[in-house]
Formats: C-alpha cells, sequence, structure tokens
C-alpha cells in the first residue's frame, strides 16, 4: 500500500481563502442602509418590470432605492415574519390579495391623500392604506387558428355549456386566479360560484398551474381556451410575433368573467422614513411612470387621467378592489378549500 | 484510542474489528451536538408553527393523504431510477475503458446545475411539439410521443436532474476502492455486466445507499419540476396555502419532515448493518476493459447526458440564438448587461465556494462521529442534519429570518452575507455528511497512531494525515453543495443582502418577466461556469488518487 503523500496544501489555502472571503463580506455589507436618502422597497413585481421605475425614481429625486424582490406571497410572508423589525419601507404586490393580509395584520400605514386621490376609489383600499398602480384584466386567450370569432362567448358563465366540453384550462391554482375567484364568489354567492366552478369539472376543463403555461398552450393548440391575465399574450406576441397563435378576448362589459386584478403599493406602518414612501408611490402614480406601465409592460394605468395603451382590449369595469373584503386570509383560505374540493386540480 | 499503537499491518477484518469505538471523546460530541442545534432550527421552526397552527387534525385527511401518498410514490421511483443511472455511470467513467472518460466525468455531473423551473421548462418546451427536439427527432424519422406532465413527466425530469446526487459519491467511492477484486473477476470470466452486479454494486452498496437517499429528498422538498408538470405533491399544498392559511402550511411541512426522518432513519439502519470499513485504493489500479460492451457503455452514457445535459441545453441555446438575431437583424435588444452578468457569476462562484467549505468544516465532526464511533447520539444528529435537506428552500429562508430577527443575539446580521452562507449550508450540508463519513472512515487509524508515535499533535495529523486521504471524498460533498448553492432561489431571494444578484436571481428574474432569450443565455452561463468548476475542483480533485 502506498502512503499518500501529503496533498494538504490546496485544501488547507481553500479552508483560509474561504474564511478570508467570509469575513471580508460581512465587513462589506455591515453597513446599515436606512439612512434620510434611501428607501426599502419589497416588490412582487419582477425587476425587469419595475427596476426601471426605481432608477428613474433615484435620478429625479437622488433618493437611493434598494429593492428584495420575490412572489408577492413570499414577499408578504417574509415582511409577516420580519414584524415590525423590518427594514421595509414599501410593498409593492402583484395583487391585493397579499396587501390586503398585511393590512389584516395591522402591518400598513395610511397613506398620504395626495397619493390616494390620484387613484380611483373603485382601485385604492377604503381605508386608506393601499393604492392600486396597475391593472390586469382577466380574459379568456384563445387559439386564432382553430376558434372562430363568432365563437367567443359573451360571458365566463356560458364556458360550462356543451360547445366547451374539454376545451377550456383553468389556471386553478394561480393566485390571480385565486383573486378573481374570491371577488367572483362574494359577488354571487358561495352556492353560484361552487356550482359555476363543479361545471367547469364536469365539463372536462383542464388544469394548469399558471397563466403563462396557458397561454403557451393555447398558443400550440394544446388546449383551446384559457382563463387567464391578458397580458401573458401580449408578452407572448411581443417575444414570438406572428408565431404566437393566441389573442385575448374580453368578455361583454360587466360581466363576472372580466374583472381587472390590480397591483397593489403600500407603506409599511414600520418605516421611518413613510414621507420618502409616500413620495414614491406619488411616482408610481405620475403620468410618465403609468405611460411607462401601459405601453412597455401592456398594463391599465389606473392614475386617473391616464388612458391605456391603444393595443388593450377594453378595460373592464370592475376590479377586485372594489369588493371589500374584511377578513382577506379567512376568505382566501375559503377559495383555496373551494378550488380544491372542486377536483379541478387533479384535472 | 486505546489499541496498540504499533499494530501490525492490518487485514481487512483487522481493521473491521476496531473501525469503530464506543463512547466518542467529549469534545467531539459537544461539536457535533451544537452542529445539529444548528440544523435543527428549521426544524424546530416547522415542529413549533404546527403545533400552534391548529391544524394538525387535517393530517389524516384526504387531501393531506392523498399528495403524501403521490409524493412517496414519486420519491421511490426517482430515487431507484437515479440510483442505477448514477452508479451505472460512475463505474463506466471511473473504473472502465470507456472513450472520453475525462469528458465524462467532467459532464455526468453537471445536471444538477440545472434549476428545476429551468430545466422543466427547457425539457417541456423541447421535447414537446413545435420544440427543437421534437423537430430535430422528426427530421431524423423518430415520432416522439411525449406527453410531459403528471407522475411520469416528474419522474423523468426529477430522474435526470437528481442521479449526479448518486454518481459523484460513488464515483469519488469506486476511485478510492482498490480495483483488484473486480481485476480477479474478470480474470475468472465475468463479463462486464456481472462485474457490475456482483461487485462493483456490493463495493459502492454504502454511496449508493446515502446518494439515493439525497434523491429521495431532493425529490420531497422539490417544487419547481412537480409544479410544471402539474404533478400535485405535499410541496405543492405547502406552497398553496403559504400565506392564507398558515396552520395547514405548517402541518404538511411537518408530515414532509417527518417522512424525511423516517427515511433517513431507515437508510441508516440498513447502511449500518452493511457497514464495512474501508480501505484506500492502490493507483496502480487498472481499468476493465468494456470489450464488445464498449458500444453499449457509450450509447448509455450519451443518451442519458444527451437527455439530461444537452437536450435542455439545446432547448435553451434555441432560446438564446433566437434573441441574438433578433437583436442582429435590429428587431429587439438583448435585454442584457453584461457588467451585470458578470457580477452575478462572480457572486454565484464566491458564494457557493465559500458555502462548500464552510458546510465541508460543519459537517466533519458529525462524519467523524459517525464513522469512529458507535453511538445513539450520531444517529440522532445524523437524521437532524440530513432530514434538514427535505426542508423546502422557502421555509428554511423564513425560519432562518425568525430566529435572527426574533430569538437570537444575531439580529444586526440579518440581511448580510453570514445568514446567508448560514442558510445555504443548513439546507445543503446534508449533502456532505456521508460522503465525509465515507472519507473518514477510509483514513486507516493505525497510519494516525503511527504519526501519533512519531509525536504529531491532533491538529497535525488531522492536516497531514487524514485531510489528505480524505480529500476526495470531501471533493466529492463539497461539489455537491457547491453545484446546488449555485441554483438555490428561495433564501438566495429572501435572506441574501438586499442587492447581491446571483445568476439564478437574474434567470428567475428573466424568466418571470417573459425574456425567453436572456433567460436561456444566463442559463447557459451557469452551466459552463459549473462545468469549469466541477473540472477544477471535483474531477482534477479525486484524479490525485484515483
Amino acid at each position: 500500500m502506498h502512503f499518500p503523500f501529503p496533498h494538504a496544501r490546496p485544501l488547507s489555502v481553500a479552508l483560509l481563502l474561504g474564511a478570508g472571503l467570509l469575513a471580508g463580506a460581512a465587513g462589506l455589507t455591515g453597513c446599515g442602509s436606512d439612512d434620510d436618502t434611501s428607501i426599502t422597497i419589497y416588490s412582487g413585481r419582477s425587476e425587469s418590470l419595475v427596476g426601471p421605475i426605481f432608477e428613474a425614481f433615484t435620478a429625479e429625486t437622488g433618493i437611493a432605492v434598494e429593492a428584495r424582490y420575490g412572489s408577492s406571497n413570499d414577499m408578504a410572508l417574509t415582511l409577516e415574519t420580519e414584524g415590525s423589525k423590518t427594514t421595509a419601507d414599501v410593498f409593492l404586490s402583484r395583487s391585493p390579495g397579499p396587501t390586503g393580509y398585511l393590512n389584516d395584520l395591522g402591518m400598513l400605514a395610511d397613506l398620504d391623500d395626495e397619493v390616494l386621490v390620484e387613484v380611483n376609489t373603485a382601485n385604492r383600499s377604503n381605508g386608506g392604506t393601499w393604492v392600486g398602480f396597475a391593472g390586469r384584466a382577466r380574459v379568456l386567450v384563445y387559439n386564432i387558428d382553430e376558434v372562430s370569432e363568432d365563437d367567443l362567448p359573451d360571458s365566463v358563465f356560458d364556458l360550462t355549456g356543451p360547445e366547451y366540453a374539454g376545451l377550456v384550462a383553468i389556471p386553478g391554482s394561480n393566485s390571480s386566479f385565486q383573486d378573481w375567484f374570491t371577488v367572483f364568489r362574494l359577488r354571487n354567492g358561495d352556492d353560484i360560484a361552487i356550482a359555476w366552478l363543479d361545471d367547469m369539472v364536469a365539463n372536462g376543463s383542464h388544469f394548469y398551474p399558471t397563466n403563462r403555461a396557458i397561454v403557451e398552450a393555447v398558443g400550440r393548440d394544446e388546449v383551446r381556451f384559457g382563463l387567464v391575465n391578458h397580458y401573458y399574450n401580449h408578452q407572448e406576441v411581443a417575444e414570438n410575433g406572428d408565431a404566437q397563435r393566441s389573442t385575448n378576448h374580453g368578455f361583454a362589459p360587466g360581466d363576472d368573467g372580466g374583472l381587472m386584478i390590480i397591483a397593489t403599493a403600500s407603506v409599511l406602518d414600520s418605516s421611518d422614513d413613510k414621507d420618502l414612501a409616500n413620495r414614491f408611490l406619488a411616482f408610481l402614480l405620475s403620468d410618465a411612470q403609468q405611460r411607462y406601465l401601459t405601453d412597455s409592460v401592456f398594463e391599465y394605468p389606473l392614475a386617473t387621467g391616464v388612458a391605456p395603451a391603444s393595443q388593450l382590449p377594453e378595460r373592464p369595469a370592475d376590479s377586485v378592489g372594489a369588493v371589500d373584503i374584511d377578513d382577506m386570509a379567512a376568505e382566501f383560505k375559503r377559495t383555496i378549500e373551494i378550488i380544491e374540493a372542486s377536483g379541478v386540480l387533479d384535472q | 484510542m486505546s489499541e496498540n499503537p504499533v499494530a501490525a499491518p492490518s487485514t481487512a477484518s483487522d481493521v473491521r474489528s476496531r473501525a469503530r469505538t464506543g463512547r466518542p471523546p467529549w469534545d467531539l460530541s459537544v461539536g457535533a451536538v451544537l452542529v445539529a442545534a444548528l440544523f435543527a432550527l428549521p426544524g424546530g421552526y416547522v415542529l413549533w408553527r404546527a403545533l400552534t397552527g391548529g391544524a394538525l387534525h387535517l393530517l389524516t385527511e384526504r387531501r393531506s393523504l392523498e399528495p403524501l401518498w403521490r409524493t412517496v410514490q414519486l420519491a421511490f421511483l426517482v430515487s431507484a431510477s437515479a440510483a442505477l443511472l448514477g452508479t451505472a455511470l460512475a463505474w463506466l467513467t471511473v473504473r472502465t475503458d470507456l472513450p472520453l472518460r475525462r469528458f465524462w466525468r467532467i459532464v455526468a455531473p453537471l445536471p444538477l446545475v440545472y434549476p428545476s423551473f429551468v430545466g422543466a421548462a427547457a425539457f417541456r418546451s423541447g421535447l414537446t411539439p413545435g420544440g427543437i427536439v421534437h423537430d430535430l427527432a422528426g427530421h431524423l424519422g423518430f415520432d416522439l410521443q411525449l406527453r410531459l406532465h403528471g407522475l411520469f413527466g416528474a419522474w423523468l425530469v426529477l430522474t435526470l436532474f437528481t442521479y449526479p446526487y448518486v454518481y459523484l459519491p460513488v464515483a469519488a467511492r469506486l476511485s478510492a476502492l482498490p480495483s483488484s477484486l473486480e481485476e480477479n473477476a474478470r480474470l475468472l470470466g465475468d463479463r462486464p455486466l456481472q462485474v457490475f452486479r456482483r461487485v462493483v454494486v456490493p463495493q459502492a452498496s454504502s454511496s449508493i445507499g446515502a446518494g439515493s437517499l439525497l434523491v429521495f429528498l431532493y425529490t420531497v422538498s422539490d417544487f419547481g419540476a412537480v409544479h410544471l408538470m402539474r404533478f400535485e405533491t405535499l410541496t405543492q399544498t405547502i406552497y398553496r396555502t403559504r400565506l392564507f392559511d398558515q396552520g395547514r402550511s405548517f402541518a404538511l411541512a411537518l408530515l414532509l419532515l417527518a417522512l424525511a426522518l423516517v427515511v433517513v432513519a431507515t437508510e441508516r439502519t440498513v447502511a449500518r448493518r452493511g457497514s464495512r470499513t474501508e480501505v484506500i485504493g492502490d493507483r496502480s489500479s487498472l481499468l476493465i476493459p468494456l470489450g464488445r460492451w464498449k458500444a453499449a457503455a457509450i450509447a448509455t452514457c450519451s443518451l442519458v447526458v444527451g437527455l439530461a445535459l444537452f437536450a435542455p441545453a439545446v432547448a435553451l441555446a434555441d432560446w438564446g440564438l433566437f434573441g441574438w438575431f433578433r437583436q442582429r437583424r435590429g428587431l429587439a435588444e438583448l435585454r442584457l448587461d453584461w457588467g451585470d452578468v458578470a457580477g452575478a457569476t462572480w457572486s454565484t462562484v464566491w458564494v457557493s465556494m465559500v458555502t462548500a467549505v464552510v458546510a465541508i468544516a460543519v459537517v466533519l465532526p458529525v462524519a467523524y462521529l459517525l464513522a469512529r464511533h458507535r453511538s445513539r447520539l450520531g444517529g440522532i444528529v445524523n437524521g437532524v442534519v440530513v432530514a434538514g435537506f427535505a426542508i423546502p428552500g422557502l421555509v428554511v429562508a423564513i425560519s432562518l429570518i425568525f430566529w435572527t430577527l426574533h430569538a437570537s443575539p444575531f439580529e444586526f446580521l440579518i440581511g448580510t452575507m453570514p445568514v446567508l452562507v448560514f442558510a445555504y449550508v443548513v439546507h445543503f450540508g446534508a449533502l456532505a455528511v456521508r460522503t465525509a463519513q465515507v472519507a473518514v472512515s477510509s483514513v486507516p487509524r493505525q497510519m494516525n497512531d503511527a504519526a501519533r508515535l512519531l509525536g504529531a499533535g491532533r491538529l497535525r495529523r488531522f492536516f497531514t494525515v487524514d485531510l489528505p486521504i480524505m480529500a476526495p471524498g470531501l471533493a466529492a460533498g463539497a461539489g455537491l453543495v457547491m453545484l446546488s448553492t449555485m441554483k438555490e432561489l428561495p433564501a438566495t431571494l429572501l435572506v441574501s443582502p438586499i442587492g447581491f444578484r446571483t445568476l439564478v436571481v437574474q434567470i428567475w428574474d428573466a424568466y418571470e418577466a417573459l425574456y425567453l432569450a436572456e433567460m436561456a443565455i444566463l442559463s447557459l452561463v451557469l452551466v459552463a461556469i459549473s462545468a469549469l468548476l466541477t473540472w477544477f475542483l471535483v474531477v482534477r480533485r479525486s484524479d490525485h488518487l484515483a
């Protein structure tokens, strides 16, 4: 047997190097960030979408923005766990659910009136703790090669009919769908909402985990119709051009299928920089940033007086924010339970 | 240590009889208990939230038991197939005269590095109608009739992305074992497949078991692949209820943890029954000639690596090139800042290397305890450390935020690198435990004793005797930790210093914004960097003793 002579040096060097790096990193990042000229934003919208807004804000005001990104639910969960010790000043959410959840915990501050007046009452909280800053319409996406426009339904209730049997995709576990279904349920009552979902299941509707998976599947005619947010199709078209074989159909005005899901902005009650945070919200609602959100991100602007980009379908009459939800967590829990009980997730 | 330091030349049975002594020294016990206490933080949080969440009664309901059953089904299937693939590839690339061995040894572990949401997305879009792999196969005359979803889709994707958990430790084990048995079997007329079954598998069984266990735990904690494949496992329900129904979410997480503990304990019992002391290899090991099996061996390697590494890479390159041509034709700019990419690459490299080194250092006391002493403490510590791998990354992150801010003197550390590295180590330390344990037991005690007799202190013995012998095994464990850290997403998002971006954070951002070309290019950068690091740190290292 050979005596394996020491190769110890490389590994011990690696050990030392590792320890050095670690110490250096600790030193580098130990400095605090909570001074007068910066705000911290927890963002449930991705950096590609809102990063340019943060940069513009810093350029215009000199206030630095420190941003943590993640899904809205994860950001809300993190904020709840951090509690009053959070360094976050602003929370941006894809939908009102997570924001309302934090509101129920008493973690959100009252917003300045100058911010609130920018947004129509239908698109902000009654208590004045959050505003909507961009909207996404719930629509029916369909394959343009296989479906003629005459066959498109006016109402989401039509989709339970035999002509749609086995043809419709539902993103049952998706949070936008849950937002929509919660409002659908509160407007129509549980009996009607549950009956609709059960009928959809009985009609052979298919389950997909995300809006995007549905738009992709409809594009390649894996499934013919899907209940989704409108902007995924615009993004797919921007990415794929004519090769994307799907388009959106808006339900008739006032129909329950066509609610608007709004992205929301709020200020944490524990923030030491509420003035700066409110200034950021006002900036988010300024004409220039609202134009950016509709022209580049294809969403509906929510500040009064800004028109949607021309290629968007007509703006739905009602939005999720319009329904006042007392106990957000309880209602969403019930929604999740109803969706599970319907069996749609096994389709 | 009570044996006679001037021992006679060892025989296998001699070494075995002295391999494990009873009571461990007190400092080793204390060290191992401290490590276990740190690793228990996420599990402890889950337990506390589950007990106080008031939803434990849900665990016996159909809607909890069904996802549990699906989870168990998937995890067993994936473990079995990954064990088979990983062992076969390890033997072929380490022990046979397979052509291009170096090449295979670099690429074989790499599928591990695809973040599961990227891998599954690439797979789905590449292999379904309209995807590049599907169409290429069509040109070659194959009609791929793959319906990638449900149990089959999840099983396929997870098997292909997790077999390296078996491959790496088994390859390290085989390169440290003497090949004389295999050579004898060859001389006595066994064909390669018989050698594989009758000699290789029994010799490497402890590493195969350890690797399969990691595959099992990875599968039960995975979210990305099962989500995209529409297969409702426990993690799916945990994620769906994580905000609005936390009692149930944590109750199910506890169920996941209990499942993991049962499996870890079972594996340990089985592994102990068949435990063998290791003998370090002689360097002059011969390669088994494959003879007429060579073509089949090449085909196997090509198929596995082709499907697991190159098929997703081709789908990604397809997206990436599409974006690049689009830019060339002046249609749309690629939304990539190469300075940012370089910064994220550097962050990815150093944080994963630091994590790997720290993880090895942290699990070494546990490995010594497990390898050198038979004690109940060892079983408990092993269970705590290894089961941590089954806790989803999001839960690890949230629990560490809680402990750091609300129940420790380290509140000031929140949002700094040490907490992030700590989160990675707690999540991925399990990956290094068993390879480290095997490495420790490959150190012949009498060599250590001889060094002591010659007056070497404990620390010096560790660095000059133990560490060089353990290096290949430790490097394999470090490689697993490093590759896993490079693709970790939820903890990176939630507990990193604000503004810290790794490649996978950028990949996720591009994916969310539907910038597929950018996502693809970033993913390919990640794969390329992993290939380089695997070459430098894992393959070359284990060659030292091969």
